[in-house]
């Protein structure tokens, strides 16, 4: 079986047992829906600042990336980790979960985007640019969770330890995206946006670079 | 004993000579204060100059000073009256017009001196006229000619009237960086052989290495909080490097605290040896890219080259670049001590 | 051990009294003399951070010293 044809599969294997488990993607979308709805009740004046609006939309989004990723290894125990071990290439392994959580993410933060705007207010007004930062934060989000939970699943208390390896890594992207994204709403005129996209995708690629790398030696216990 | 620890004795060499030269070479003589700051056209003057450093009574009668304005037009002054070392009285007779084409004007003042050398107060007074004649004022103004300065004392550190003495930090909070990020590409270089071979040493080296980069990070950290306090005017200012430089402490934090949550000590070895590759890579950006790009109140950031021009000048270097090797190899030294520390831990459990 | 452990904490706290206490009495001492004495601060917060983390080497070597003694 070659390397694309067991990505393909893991992938099926991903969206049916995704489908099939419907509490844990409902548990998100519910998640997702319910902090939108406690920002619009904390913030009882209404968030009227563009500023204010992307920090609260990409806080959001972290949690609930966080929460959306953790599950990814968590729920493969140890018995099925070994007979992947026997069957398939790990890079298949890795590179079919980082596919499957940026598309996740990528549905997430539209879905989280709609909720903002329906129930707190759309503060957007360059949507190509915030789709080019939404998509850029998702890849970079789910390929750092991905690899951060691949770690800490090794331990016993990961979630915890999920939290506190990635939050740290996190922030170099989570500051640009922020910066994109204030620039998508108009609020700033930034000619600099290009240089913004550039470290993006640049984090972006060395982070998927270095998980292809690396992820053989966690791999194996 | 010796031929091992030579790079032992190097540092120790190249650190007396960091904090002697460091501590004992004089700054530049600067003017630390001149009042009044707004002069009006067409009045007799009288500043007054408060030095440092400086030594006006040693070169009484060979002292000179000029009102510059742009274009290089000078008005020297017509008398000096020296008080002490530190203080002068300067009498200019300003004329009716300034060759300036608004009623508003900045001058920077020269002092020039045969023992301080060439001083500049680069556009600290305001000047203002009541009316303007654009003509007249070039004719006033240029009769007096600024000429033969002198170079002043060679062996001395730039002055600068925010940072005074406190340049000097240059040789204390700045190598601690370079001596950081240097333990840490070591302590990646031993992960990536640690992968490779299996090797608990090569573990152990890497955990000496970034326990003496933490602490050296955390150092320069709080060096550099309290610098911040006396030239920025806060111990946290939220400059892009001192925000990121807390990242990077966390960063390693997390480091430590993934090792304690492991028993099993090849699982420990290869799990953190695996995230530290992949925090120094996560670093990179943070330290070398965003720092650049974002506005900061550190030199050399901002779109800035890093050092040079007129906060690194010549004197300045032959006292940094060494203090950079000396302190980076003070850390390798305590890296060192840690590693055997590590080590002896380890035959411990292994009897 | 433990009073080893206590008198360091008590220095330590008589130290930043000090410290606090000085910077009332005179609110500019570190910005006399040109701010020299921000340079010495820097340099003793080196010293002593150094110089406390060999400490702590010391004392885990003194530990394993002593366990290697028991095994003997």
């Amino acid at each position: 079986m070659n390397f694309f044809a067991q990505i393909g599969i893991l992938l099926r294997k991903e969206l049916v047992l995704e489908l099939r488990m419907g509490y844990a993607i409902s548990g998100i979308l519910l998640y997702v829906l319910s902090t939108v709805f406690i920002v619009y009740a904390a913030f009882f004046q209404g968030v009227n600042s563009p500023m204010l609006w992307v920090t609260l939309f990409w806080i959001i989004m972290l949690f609930a990336s966080v929460n959306a990723i953790v599950k990814s290894f968590v729920q493969e125990n140890g018995a099925r980790q070994l007979y992947y071990y026997g069957l398939l290439d790990p890079l298949a392994v890795i590179v079919s979960k980082m596919i499957y959580n940026i598309s996740l993410l990528f549905f997430l933060s539209l879905l989280t985007w709609a909720a903002m705007a329906f129930i707190v207010g759309n503060k957007v007004e360059e949507f190509s640019a915030f789709l080019l930062a939404l998509f850029l934060g998702s890849a970079g989000f789910s390929i750092l969770f991905t690899f951060v939970a691949a770690i800490s699943s090794k331990a016993d208390n990961n979630s915890t330890l999920l939290a506190i390896l990635s939050f740290p890594l996190v922030i170099p992207i989570l500051m640009t995206l922020i910066k994109l994204s204030v620039v998508a709403t108009g609020m700033l005129e930034d000619t600099g946006i290009g240089k913004d996209i550039g470290i993006l995708v640049a984090i972006d690629l060395v982070l998927a670079g270095l998980t292809l790398v690396l992820y053989p030696f966690l791999w194996r216990d | 004993m010796i031929r091992q620890s030579w790079w032992k004795i190097l540092a120790v060499v190249i650190l007396v000579y960091t904090i002697l030269a460091g501590m004992l070479i004089p700054l530049k003589p600067g003017i630390a204060e001149v009042t009044p700051r707004a002069l009006q056209a067409g009045t007799e003057v009288e500043l007054t100059v408060t030095g440092y450093n400086s030594y006006y009574s040693k070169a009484k009668n060979e002292l000179r000073a000029w009102l510059k304005l742009k274009g290089d037009v000078v008005l020297k002054a017509a008398r000096i009256e020296v008080l002490n070392d530190r203080t002068m009285k300067l009498h200019f007779i300003l004329p009716q017009y300034l060759p300036s084409d608004s009623k508003d004007d900045a001058c920077s003042l020269i002092l020039d001196s045969p023992i301080d050398g060439a001083i500049v107060l680069p556009d600290g007074i305001a000047l203002t006229q009541d009316s303007v004649n654009l003509l007249e004022g070039k004719k006033l103004w240029s009769v007096d000619k600024m000429d033969q300065l002198n170079a002043g004392p060679k062996l001395t550190f730039p002055y600068r009237s925010v940072l005074y003495e406190s340049i000097r930090n240059q040789y204390f909070h700045v190598p601690l960086w370079f001596a950081m990020i240097f333990l840490f590409m070591f302590s990646v270089n031993f992960s990536v052989r640690y992968l490779r071979t299996y090797d608990p040493d090569a573990d152990q080296r890497t955990l000496a290495l970034n326990r003496a980069g933490f602490v050296f990070g955390l150092l320069g950290t709080v060096t550099g909080a309290i610098w911040a306090k006396y030239t920025w005017g806060a111990f946290w200012s939220w400059d892009v490097k001192q925000n990121m430089t807390a990242v990077a402490l966390l960063i390693y934090s997390a480091y430590f605290i993934l090792r304690g949550a492991f028993q099993d000590e090849e699982k420990k070895a290869r799990l953190s040896a695996v995230y530290n590759i992949f925090a120094f890579a996560a670093l990179i950006p943070l330290l070398f890219v965003i720092p650049r790009m974002t506005d900061s109140l550190h030199p050399g950031n901002g779109g800035n080259p890093a050092f040079g021009g007129e906060d690194l000048d010549n004197t300045m270097r032959m006292v940094f670049y060494p203090a950079g090797i000396g302190w980076t190899l003070l850390g390798f030294w305590v890296a060192s001590v840690a590693y055997r520390v590590e080590k002896l831990q380890q035959r411990l459990l292994d009897a | 051990m433990i009073w080893n452990r206590l008198s360091l904490v008590c220095i330590l706290t008589l130290l930043f009294q000090q410290m606090a206490f000085a910077q009332q009495a005179s609110g500019d001492f570190l910005r006399s003399i040109g701010h020299i004495y921000v340079v010495v601060a820097v340099i003793l917060i080196i010293f002593f951070g150094i110089v406390l983390f060999l400490i702590y080497l010391d004392r885990k070597l003194t530990k394993l010293e002593n366990q290697i003694k028991e095994n003997e």
